[in-house]
This record gives C-alpha cells, sequence and structure tokens, in this order.
C-alpha cells in the first residue's frame, strides 16, 4: 500500500496556479508525479462535468486551483469559481464520496512553496483512503 | 394441444421438472412494485399481481447489452480483434408471464427475424433458449385494452404453457412441443374445469374496454392519415422523454455505440427512445423528426399504421396499458387510436 | 373548488374570445387516477374542458419555452415561480405570457397513496371535503389529504403565485405547513459509507427514461449533457456511474434555480426521489447565499452571481 501513489487529476488556472506549478518546477521544488496537470484559462471556466469525468477514469483525487479571489485575471472568474467549489463539493461529499478527494486552492504565481505544500496535503489526504472507488466507471465488470 | 390439471399446493412438482435445465424467474412483489426475480421456490410464486411494472423484454433484449469486445494491447492473445461475446450457457424460464407480454415477444420475433439478411442474432438465441409459462388474467387493470390488439387476457400466442388459475387448482394448458412435453406426467383436465376456465375468460374480457378498430385505421390512406390536423394537438403535452417506449414490451430501438478504457473496448447497444430529439439527428445536421409533432405522429403511426403494414396487419401493440398507467402526462394511447380511427381524411379544406 | 374551475374556464374562454392570447394552457380531466393532463385550450369551446384539483402535479411553466405566440398559463406558486426563473433566463418574454395566478392546495403524492393500497389496483380517486376517496375492485376506502400530500407540497413556502396578470379565486396560507430546513439533506446526518449506500439505493431503479428531465422547466436546453459525445460525460448505458453522473449534473445545473415543484418525482416513473439530491443543493442556497428563487424579477441566480464576503472554499 506506501507504494501505490494515488493518480491526482489536477485542474490549474493558466495565469496563477499554473505559473506556481512552474515556479515550483524552476525551483526544484518536489512533488508526487501521481499529479496530472490539466491547464484551464481560468479557474470560472471550471466545470463540474470535468471533475465527475476524472474520477470516472479512475483518478483517485481532483485537485482545483485559481486565482486568489479579488486577483483574478479575468476580474471575477474565480468569484463565480468560489461559489460553484463550494456548492459542488457539498454535493459529491453529500452523495458519500470520501471527504479528502477533491480539493481547491487559491495559488498564485509566486506561490510556488504553497503550492508544493497543497500538492503534498493533497496526495497525503488521497493516499490515506486508498484508490478511489466511488464514481468511478469501469466498463469490464459484468453489464447487468 | 394438450389440458392438465394441478394443485396449487403441488405446483412445485411443475419447478422441479424446469431447474434442471432452466433458471426460473417469476413476478414478485415488493412494496407497490411488481418485477421480475429469480424464482427459488414454489411457494414464492405470486398469483394475484396485475403485470409487472417493466416487462419481461429485458430478458431477451437486455437495456443494455455487450455485443462484443476488443483488446488494443499487442500483448492480447486474441489479437487485436473484435472479439463477439460468448453466447449464453443457460436457459430462461419465465414463470407467470401475462398473455400480452407473451404476444409481444412474437411480435418482435417478426421484426428481428423475418427478414433472413437482418436478423437479430442477439435477440433469437435468448429467444430459442427460453420456455413461456403464461398466467391468464383474472382481473385486468383498468387500463388494459389487449382485446383490441388481436390479443386477450386467455390469449395463448407466444407461450409455451399457460396456466389459468382455479382458485386451489390450476390448468395447464401445452401449446407447443415443448410445453406438452413438459406438463405430460400431469392428470388430464376434467370438462367441467375446461368449462370454469373459458367462464373465467369470458369474465375477464368484459370490463376490459374498447379502443377504436384497428381497421378503420387499416382502412385510411396513409398520407391522408399523417396530414391529418389530429396530431397537432395530440403532440401538445407530450414531454418526448422516453418513458413510454421502455414500458413497452413492443418497442426495441436501440443505439449501439463502443466505449474504451485503456487498451480496453466493448461495443454495447442501449434502449434508445424515438422521442429524443436526437434519434433522427443526421450527422450532416438534418433532422427528419426535429419537431414535437413528428416524434409524436411518428409513434403511433409506426405502431398502429406502418407495422400492420409491414407485418401482415399485426399492430405494434397489446393493449398491456403499462404507457398509460407510467406516462408522467398521461397521454392515453387509447385516445390516441380512437382520434385516429376517427379522423376525417382527407381533411376538409 | 368548483367554484374556481368555472372561474378558470370563463376566464380562460374570455381571453381566447377577445383574442388576448392564442392558447390558454392547463389542465384536463386525467383518464388515470390521480393525474390530469396538461391541456391546451385553443378555443373557448376548448376552454370548457380546463379542470382544477389536488391532481395537477405537472409544471405548465415547461411548456412555455419556445411556444410561439401569445399563451395564457395557469400558474399555482410553484409554477408561477418557474416562469419568474425563465424570464430572467430570458427563455419566456413577459410580454406573451399571461400568467392566471392561483393558490395551490398542496398536490398529491400519488405514491403515498398507493403505499396505503400495496397489491391492489386503483380504479378513482376523488377529493371530498378534505379526504380522498379512494375506489378499486372490490373496495371503498378514505384517505385524509393531508397525510398523502406530494412531499415538496408540505414544505411549500409561497403556495400563491408570485408572478401573474390575475388572480383566479382567492389567496391562501401561503406555507404547506412543513419546514424545508428540518427535512432537507436528509443523508447529512450518515456518515460517507452510509451516505454512498443511500446514494445507491435511491437510484438504483433509474432506468433513464429522461422523464424528470423533460418534466422539469429549467432542463432546455438544446443539447442536453448527456447527450455530449466529444467527449462523453455519461454513458448512454445502465452501468451504475452513468445514472449517478446523470442524477448528479442534472440536480447540480439546477442549483440555485430550482423552486421545488416537484414535477421531477411526479413524473418519474420509479418513483424515485431524486429531490433527496436536489434539497442539498437548495439548501446550501438558502443558507449560504441567503437566495430563494423565483420571488422576485430582479435578483440574479446566486451561481450567477458573488459577493466579496462569500463563504470560502475551505474553513482554514
Amino acid at each position: 500500500m506506501s507504494k501505490w501513489e494515488p493518480k491526482i487529476m489536477a485542474f490549474l488556472c493558466n495565469w496563477c496556479s499554473y505559473g506556481a506549478a512552474d515556479l515550483a518546477g524552476v525551483g526544484r521544488l518536489q512533488y508526487s508525479p501521481g499529479i496530472k496537470v490539466i491547464r484551464l484559462p481560468c479557474s470560472g471556466g471550471m466545470n463540474p462535468k470535468y471533475i465527475l469525468q476524472a474520477f470516472r477514469h479512475g483518478m483517485d483525487g481532483v485537485w482545483v486551483s485559481g486565482c486568489h479571489p479579488g486577483d483574478c485575471h479575468y476580474l471575477s472568474g474565480n468569484m463565480y469559481a468560489r461559489r460553484r467549489f463550494v456548492m459542488f463539493r457539498d454535493l459529491v461529499e453529500y452523495v458519500g464520496l470520501e471527504p479528502g478527494r477533491l480539493h481547491f486552492s487559491w495559488i498564485s504565481a509566486a506561490e510556488a512553496g504553497k503550492f508544493q505544500e497543497t500538492a503534498r496535503k493533497v496526495v497525503a489526504a488521497v493516499k490515506t483512503l486508498g484508490p478511489a472507488k466511488r464514481l468511478v466507471k469501469d466498463i469490464q465488470g459484468e453489464i447487468i | 394441444m394438450s389440458d392438465k390439471i394441478l394443485k396449487k399446493s403441488e405446483i412445485g412438482l411443475l419447478l422441479d421438472r424446469l431447474r434442471s435445465e432452466y433458471r426460473t424467474y417469476a413476478p414478485a412483489r415488493q412494496g407497490t412494485s411488481v418485477d421480475w426475480k429469480p424464482l427459488d421456490r414454489a411457494e414464492d410464486l405470486c398469483w394475484t399481481f396485475g403485470n409487472t411494472d417493466m416487462s419481461p423484454k429485458k430478458f431477451f433484449f437486455p437495456q443494455t447489452e455487450r455485443l462484443m469486445h476488443f483488446n488494443n494491447d499487442p500483448e492480447a492473445p486474441e489479437g487485436r480483434a473484435m472479439q463477439p461475446e460468448s453466447e449464453r450457457d443457460f436457459r430462461q424460464a419465465l414463470i407467470g408471464i401475462r398473455p400480452c407480454d407473451a404476444k409481444a415477444f412474437r411480435i418482435l420475433d417478426r421484426v428481428f427475424g423475418k427478414a433472413e439478411s437482418a436478423r437479430d442474432p442477439y435477440w433469437q438465441e435468448k429467444r430459442e433458449k427460453a420456455l413461456l409459462i403464461g398466467l391468464a388474467c383474472k382481473d385486468p387493470h383498468p387500463s388494459c385494452f389487449c382485446t383490441s390488439m388481436q390479443c386477450g387476457p386467455h390469449h395463448r400466442e407466444g407461450l409455451d404453457v399457460l396456466m389459468t388459475d382455479l382458485d386451489d387448482q390450476v390448468l395447464l394448458t401445452g401449446l407447443t412441443d415443448k410445453g406438452e412435453a413438459l406438463i405430460a406426467e400431469f392428470a388430464d383436465a376434467p370438462a367441467d374445469l375446461l368449462e370454469q376456465a373459458e367462464e373465467q375468460k369470458q369474465e375477464a374480457e368484459k370490463p376490459i374496454g374498447a379502443v377504436a378498430n384497428l381497421d378503420n385505421i387499416g382502412a385510411k390512406d396513409l398520407l391522408e392519415l399523417y396530414e391529418a390536423g389530429i396530431w397537432d394537438r395530440i403532440n401538445e403535452p407530450c414531454l418526448t422523454c422516453g418513458t413510454c417506449t421502455f414500458y413497452c414490451p413492443v418497442c426495441h430501438c436501440f443505439d449501439i455505440q463502443d466505449e474504451t478504457q485503456g487498451t480496453y473496448g466493448h461495443r454495447i447497444r442501449n434502449w434508445d427512445t424515438c422521442m429524443s430529439r436526437l434519434f433522427t439527428l443526421h450527422t450532416s445536421g438534418h433532422n427528419p423528426r426535429g419537431t414535437k409533432k413528428d416524434r409524436v405522429r411518428q409513434r403511433f403511426m409506426h405502431k398502429f399504421k406502418y407495422m400492420p403494414m409491414k407485418l401482415e396487419g399485426s399492430a405494434g401493440c397489446v393493449g398491456c396499458g403499462r404507457c398509460v398507467q407510467r406516462c408522467p402526462v398521461n397521454l392515453d394511447v387509447r385516445e390516441v387510436i380512437d382520434q385516429m380511427g376517427r379522423a376525417v381524411c382527407p381533411e376538409p379544406v | 373548488m368548483k367554484a374556481l374551475i368555472e372561474q378558470i374556464r370563463d376566464r380562460a374562454a374570455e381571453l381566447l374570445s377577445s383574442g388576448r392570447v392564442d392558447c390558454v394552457i392547463g389542465y384536463k380531466q386525467g383518464t388515470v387516477p390521480m393525474q390530469e393532463q396538461p391541456f391546451f385550450a385553443h378555443t373557448p369551446e376548448d376552454a370548457r374542458q380546463l379542470t382544477w384539483s389536488v391532481f395537477c402535479t405537472q409544471n405548465l411553466a415547461n411548456f412555455l419555452i419556445n411556444r410561439p405566440g401569445k399563451n395564457a398559463v395557469l400558474a399555482k406558486g410553484c409554477v408561477s415561480r418557474s416562469i419568474v426563473g425563465l424570464i430572467k433566463e430570458n427563455q419566456i418574454d413577459r410580454d406573451d405570457v399571461y400568467i392566471l395566478g392561483i393558490h395551490s392546495p398542496g398536490m398529491v403524492g400519488a405514491s403515498k397513496v398507493q403505499e396505503r393500497f400495496p397489491g391492489k389496483v386503483l380504479h378513482q380517486v376523488t377529493l371530498e371535503g378534505g379526504e380522498l376517496v379512494v375506489q378499486g375492485l372490490d373496495f371503498t376506502e378514505k384517505v385524509p389529504f393531508d397525510e398523502v400530500r406530494r412531499d415538496n407540497c408540505i414544505t411549500c413556502t409561497h403556495r400563491n403565485a408570485t408572478l401573474y396578470d390575475e388572480f383566479i379565486g382567492e389567496k391562501g396560507e401561503e406555507t404547506g405547513g412543513g419546514d424545508i430546513d428540518k427535512v432537507a439533506a436528509p443523508w447529512d446526518a450518515l456518515n460517507p459509507d452510509e451516505r454512498w449506500e443511500s446514494f445507491n439505493q435511491t437510484f438504483q431503479d433509474c432506468i433513464r427514461c429522461y422523464a424528470c428531465r423533460n418534466a422539469c422547466p429549467l432542463c432546455y436546453c438544446d443539447t442536453c449533457f448527456v447527450d455530449e459525445h466529444n467527449p462523453q460525460w455519461c454513458g448512454k448505458g445502465q452501468q451504475q456511474t452513468d445514472i449517478q453522473t446523470f442524477h448528479l449534473l442534472r440536480a447540480f445545473h439546477c442549483a440555485g434555480r430550482c423552486v421545488d415543484c416537484g414535477a421531477c418525482e411526479s413524473a418519474c416513473p420509479m418513483g424515485i426521489r431524486m429531490r433527496l439530491l436536489t434539497s442539498r443543493l437548495e439548501l446550501n442556497v438558502r443558507e449560504k447565499y441567503q437566495y430563494s428563487p423565483g420571488l422576485d424579477m430582479e435578483s440574479v441566480p446566486p451561481l450567477s452571481y458573488y459577493r466579496q464576503d462569500d463563504p470560502e472554499i475551505n474553513s482554514d
């Protein structure tokens, strides 16, 4: 079990969080290679469809990160995202997705350290939960 | 054809003869729903249900069915080719199927097998491996109209055996070689019980409401009925969901698609509904049934005009009444058939 | 009730004969127990068929979308709230709809009635006084209507139409007697494993007929997400995850817009209680964003809006 690295889908906004990831790379700050990054123009463009699709494909955790409220490159994208994140996480945890699989954060382009730290936290949280079994689509199983 | 008699308390004898060869299923009540469930013990056989919520077509035409699978892995032992699903190694016996549902499958046998070039092997293979023991209806539901659809509460088409519930006894009528062989060892039914069964049939037929004669619709010119003004009103409340098509024992449209996961993939077919806007959407973007009126008209014209034309008079409906009970807007097929029958064609200008 | 029916018929006939509207959308007597049909009266003669009862479970606002011409609609509380939402979302033109507001006595929860008579076929159900008279083949029983009202009707807080051009009858009691905040989101009390179990159980009977989606006035997208295939978010088959994805996303798409009209649960042929999901979202909308849809024409639906002091995503 300790050998298992969770697969985490990270949706990062282009201007801030992705920049932070880049900066972490430049500074050689280490974090789990299990984190797969998808770049979005803005956290406001985050769609719950993507989160469910990630879990469907067997991702053990999903992490969405954007600019700090007030600092959105598009002024207010992350403000809408903030409401959406709260609502959606409450919904999926309400139906039984284990708390700790879906994460949201605000990380600015300069915060490479925070990026590394948050990545570590996300991976640790998902690791304790084990491989994802809920909301996963396995087509090889029996079709009833 | 043979008529045998069996005490209801001894119905287990019939089931024992089946169990070695067949997986047995029967309608079972759970709260307010009635559904097909595996039957383990004779005592669990329910004699007082009306009809099952969903029809038993799922036994021969599952809602989601894997047709074939493939592995795109160069190391895969079977090579990178489509592999058909293996044939079933079990047979199914449906005990307590109502005559309307059994007749529905005879209609579908023709849809899925009439043209040699377009046989549906998935349907046919399951049908060949099935045994249908029907239960004649004593108390039809208010929404039944089978007697207007070339069917009835004691109709025999499509059954191997028909059971008639005579309180503490059951009349078993063998209708096919398979059915007769199954009941051969039981005692012959005396004439008075046969009379009792006939009386029950007539009593059951009495309360079943009649709808317009299908011949009225048959006599109308196709294009004139198609252009009739009735469709403008009939379509209005329809939600174009899919409830009627999924509950109907005769509806049979499906959609095939591939799904993949890593190097594995399978081709599945799922029930589809002609009521959906996308059902006839072409890749070009053209949609011949893009409006709700087109689709609603299609459903009823298909069932009551086109199918009788193509299947020597057989309508695409057995009068089971499920759509009447389940439609969320109470769009009543009986009212539509009535309007189709009474439509003045051609419409006066 | 009879007087209201006469008033509805008279007003509808007048609106039609005066040419004020092309069609009056209301209800007509149904052919099965506990269900009336949505009815479209095009002439004053048609208007004589309009009816009103506790079996008018469909949300008529649904039929106003993309409907040409000028239409009148009989709108109880939830229907009018849906219309308000749809006007704000530019799906209905305020000038093209004439709203006949009415007070809702609460609608029947048909499955609740049937549950009292397991295994029995109901032939006729009528309301007499405060009781439902339920007739079967060989029995007649009475059931207090209060006990079998639809769930969302019990907890309704706006049973009078909120937007209308004229009001049919008298305004009545606004609330249905229940407290939505007490019964919303019942799975909150469970741990994640129990929640998952409840979620599976609730939706395991879904046959993907989309009656819930099509009955909902908020689901008017030209191409629903279930039909998007590049990429495909939601499989078309009966695998559990596909069924769950559909319901989760549909609930979320209606978040902050859902007026809890109950049309989805009434439409579902399998009796699935999808409000167990939606109530969680609407509870959040009320608690976190202090919003209730359909009460006024000015406020913006919460997920299309933000405030600087919104609750943060993480409590730390």
